[in-house]
């Protein structure tokens, strides 16, 4: 039976293993151990492993920084008053020896099932495409620009509008490379194009949604839809993309995908609503109303008649009086 | 020969001149001299005691006006006894240091006027003018300005304000704070009117001396000082508002083109208009041209309360150099700026509640569509009042718009609905 020795990084994750066959098995730094470490401070004979019934016996060998039991699955072989040289470890013991931390696992240890690739990830070699990142750049910018360019009532500049088009990309810029370098750090691979053109198709499906809610709310005088609806639907929006680019960065589990996106944007959620509580109840001497104003040709429908509108008058009156009840 | 004999001319008009200038000066110093004399004792400080620290938190002047101690003053010297008499009592100190308490009988809200008496004052009261004095006559303003004691102020009367709702006379010479509530005396030491308000430079306000006598008749006809101070401020703002608005109602309102549109002109004597455009404007994009016209009338009713102005506006904009996106994100970010004319506080006010209407006059052909709001928020005080505000802009033409806007403080509901139907009438653009 061959054991295995895990060296294990940071969350516990394997870095590399070794395979050693035979009775014992020595550990240290000195070349002349099956398992040589580099770790300045191992010792360079540290410790002894032999195979007894149900595990492996340690046997410590004098090292100058000892051997702390991080786990040992079967905890009735650590007796309260056995030393360290008698201790058995059972198949996924934990050890640390200096600041290196080693599983001890048998070769015939289960493994996780294998978990299906998501469709994106099947997909990641068409998303991650140059050919693709490229249109929708551009899509991006001309939508910028556009709206920048129709917001803007004075004389237009360049030089003012590069600034702001420039503070928007680098920014979606820097998150694309955020992802890339978390993709890389925890799955050795980037896919930077590929959370860019997520990132991307976001922001455009961002500037349609407020300007389809913008444009619907003025129709129906519905304020609501634009300061309530429009935004809830904007944080969903950014918890797909999370759960997108953690499909793409991360090994997680659907559901933990969806529950980790879902949580941030939640999290987003109660502090904006925790900010805007402060002014709930606050007196404003300003009237707050629906300014909201769009093109004739963005514009359904006609309007009420004068009579119509002083009559209507009359509730907000009523609505005022209350209003005005003294606490 | 000539020069020199001219020059010598020149010399004599001038010392002539001067001569003349002195012995006006002259005078004016004699009459003010006596007129200060005769009145000094019948001419108080009234003073604000904040009961709990003892000390004074604000200072006016007032005059006896009869034999059984009636004084009167301005409502805003004494206003933070009249909100609050458990806080505040009013007190008085004459010329010669005597103080006593004064007891507060009466207000006239509307023309800032308010009635105190004294117990045992016994001073000598001024005499009230039965008729109006010429214009340009020397009048004198008598009071405490700063706290600096007993003062006279030469000036000149200019008789009544002709743009203003409420008659005040219109006053040359410098009114300082302290002298509110203060007579002006004529030069045969009638009180002429009572010191309000400046506009700085000379230009002053008093009160007509006939509001004085209107409310004196009032307070003796009842023979009783009011018990709440604060239903009988409501019912004057109620009343008054009330009577503006059926005289403004009732008139034809003229009209004068803006633009494509036509606007309510000059409503006399209830606003004053003025008006501007950015055609001089060499990086203006877009043509905008605008209207406003506003009450002088401002009535105090607290600190940082006030009320009864009466305010409205248009704009007529076209895009000219910029297209219609662009042109409509100007108009939207002037749509969404519009506040009240006048200033209120929380204890003072409920917030605004506003609605939005696509609205679309039915009486004309081919009628314009248009997007209204319009905001009440309502007195905590005085019930049925409110301020409103309304505003109103065209949606149907892409390069080009017409907004009209009003705001009223203090009005009643039904006076508020009138008068946005009469304006909507009137103020289009078709």
């Amino acid at each position: 039976m061959a054991v295995i020795i895990e060296v294990l990084g940071w969350g516990g994750k394997s870095r590399h293993h070794y395979r050693v066959d035979g009775p014992s098995i020595s550990i240290g730094r000195g070349y002349q151990n099956d398992v040589v470490l580099s770790d300045s401070h191992i010792s360079a004979n540290h410790l002894r492993l032999d195979v007894v019934e149900g595990g492996w016996q340690l046997t410590d060998l004098d090292s100058l920084n000892g051997v702390e039991i991080i786990k040992n699955p079967s905890i009735n072989s650590v007796s309260a008053d056995s030393t360290s040289s008698e201790i058995v470890l059972a198949d996924g013991a934990e050890i640390k020896i200096g600041r290196t931390r080693l599983r001890i696992i048998a070769d015939s240890h289960p493994v996780d099932a294998a978990k299906e690739l998501h469709r994106l990830e099947k997909d990641v070699g068409q998303l991650n495409r140059f050919s693709i990142w490229l249109p929708l750049l551009l899509l991006v910018l001309i939508v910028d620009i556009t709206a920048l360019y129709a917001n803007s009532f004075v004389e237009w500049q360049w030089k003012n509008a590069l600034s702001s088009i420039l503070f928007t990309q680098v920014f979606l810029l820097m998150l694309a490379l955020f992802w890339g370098a978390v993709g890389r750090f925890l799955r050795e691979e980037a896919n930077f194009l590929g959370h860019y053109n997520l990132i991307l198709l976001a922001a455009l499906v961002y500037s349609a949604s407020d300007w389809f809610f913008g444009v619907i709310g003025y129709n129906l005088s519905a304020e609501f839809l634009i300061v309530a609806v429009a935004p809830l639907l904007n944080l969903m929006l950014v918890a797909v993309l999370l759960a997108a680019n953690f499909a793409l960065a991360t090994s997680m589990l659907a559901r933990q995908r969806w529950i980790t996106s879902v949580g941030f944007v939640l999290l987003l959620l109660i502090v904006s609503v925790a900010n805007q509580m402060q002014q709930w109840g606050e007196f404003s001497p300003y009237p707050e109303y629906f300014s909201a104003l769009e093109l004739p040709a963005l514009q359904i429908g006609g309007g009420e008649s004068v009579d119509e509108f002083i009559l209507s008058l009359d509730d907000l009156f009523t609505e005022a009086d209350q209003l005005a009840v003294k606490k | 020969m000539a020069i020199d004999k001219t020059a010598g001319r020149a010399l004599k008009f001038l010392l002539g001149l001067l001569l003349c200038w002195h012995s006006i000066g002259f005078s004016q110093n004699e009459n003010a001299r006596t007129l200060f004399a005769d009145n000094k004792a019948g001419i108080l400080q009234i003073r604000i005691i904040d009961v709990t620290s003892g000390s004074k938190s604000a200072i006016g002047s007032g005059f006896v006006v009869n034999n059984q101690g009636l004084i009167a003053t301005n409502y805003h010297v004494i206003q933070l006894a009249a909100s609050k008499p458990e806080q505040y009592r009013i007190e008085y100190l004459t010329a010669a240091d005597k103080t006593g308490d004064l007891q507060l009988l009466d207000v006239d809200v509307v023309n800032d006027l308010a009635l105190v008496s004294a117990a045992d004052l016994g001073a000598q009261p001024l005499p009230l003018a039965v008729a109006e004095p010429p214009i340009g006559v020397a009048v004198f303003a008598l009071g405490n300005p700063l706290d600096l004691g007993l003062t006279v102020v030469p000036g000149t009367y200019n008789g009544i304000n002709q743009t203003s709702y409420h008659p005040r006379v219109h006053f040359t010479g410098s009114l300082n704070s302290g002298m509110s509530g203060g007579p002006t005396l004529s030069e045969t030491g009638e009180v002429i009117g009572v010191n309000v308000s400046t506009a700085g430079n000379q230009v002053s306000f008093l009160v007509p001396v006939t509001a004085l006598q209107k409310l004196i008749a009032e307070y003796q006809g009842r023979a009783a000082a009011v018990g709440d101070m604060s239903q009988r401020i409501g019912q004057q703002l109620v009343d008054d508002q009330q009577e503006k608005f059926t005289r403004m109602l009732a008139l034809d309102w003229a009209t004068m083109p803006l633009g494509q549109a036509q606007v309510v002109d000059e409503l006399k004597p209830f606003v004053t208009c003025w008006g501007g455009s950015n055609s001089s404007s060499e990086k203006a994009q877009f043509l905008s041209a605008d209207r406003t016209c506003r009450s002088e009338d401002n009535t105090y009713l607290r600190g940082k309360f006030n009320s009864g102005i009466i305010e409205y506006q248009f704009f007529w904009l076209e895009a000219d150099k910029l297209n219609a996106l662009q042109f409509y994100a100007y108009y939207q970010r002037l749509f969404a700026d519009f506040v009240p004319g006048n200033k209120a506080e929380e204890k003072d006010v409920g917030d605004f509640n506003c609605d939005d209407q696509f609205v679309t006059a039915d009486s004309v052909e081919n009628p314009r569509k248009t997007k209204a709001i319009f905001c009440a928020r309502a007195y905590k005080d005085y019930p049925q009042l409110y301020d409103v505000l309304f505003l109103q802009g065209t949606v149907d033409d892409s390069r080009a718009a017409f907004l009209s806007h009003f705001t009223l403080a203090g009005v009643s509901q039904k006076n508020a609905q009138a008068f946005a139907r009469k304006f909507m009438g009137v103020a289009k653009w078709q």
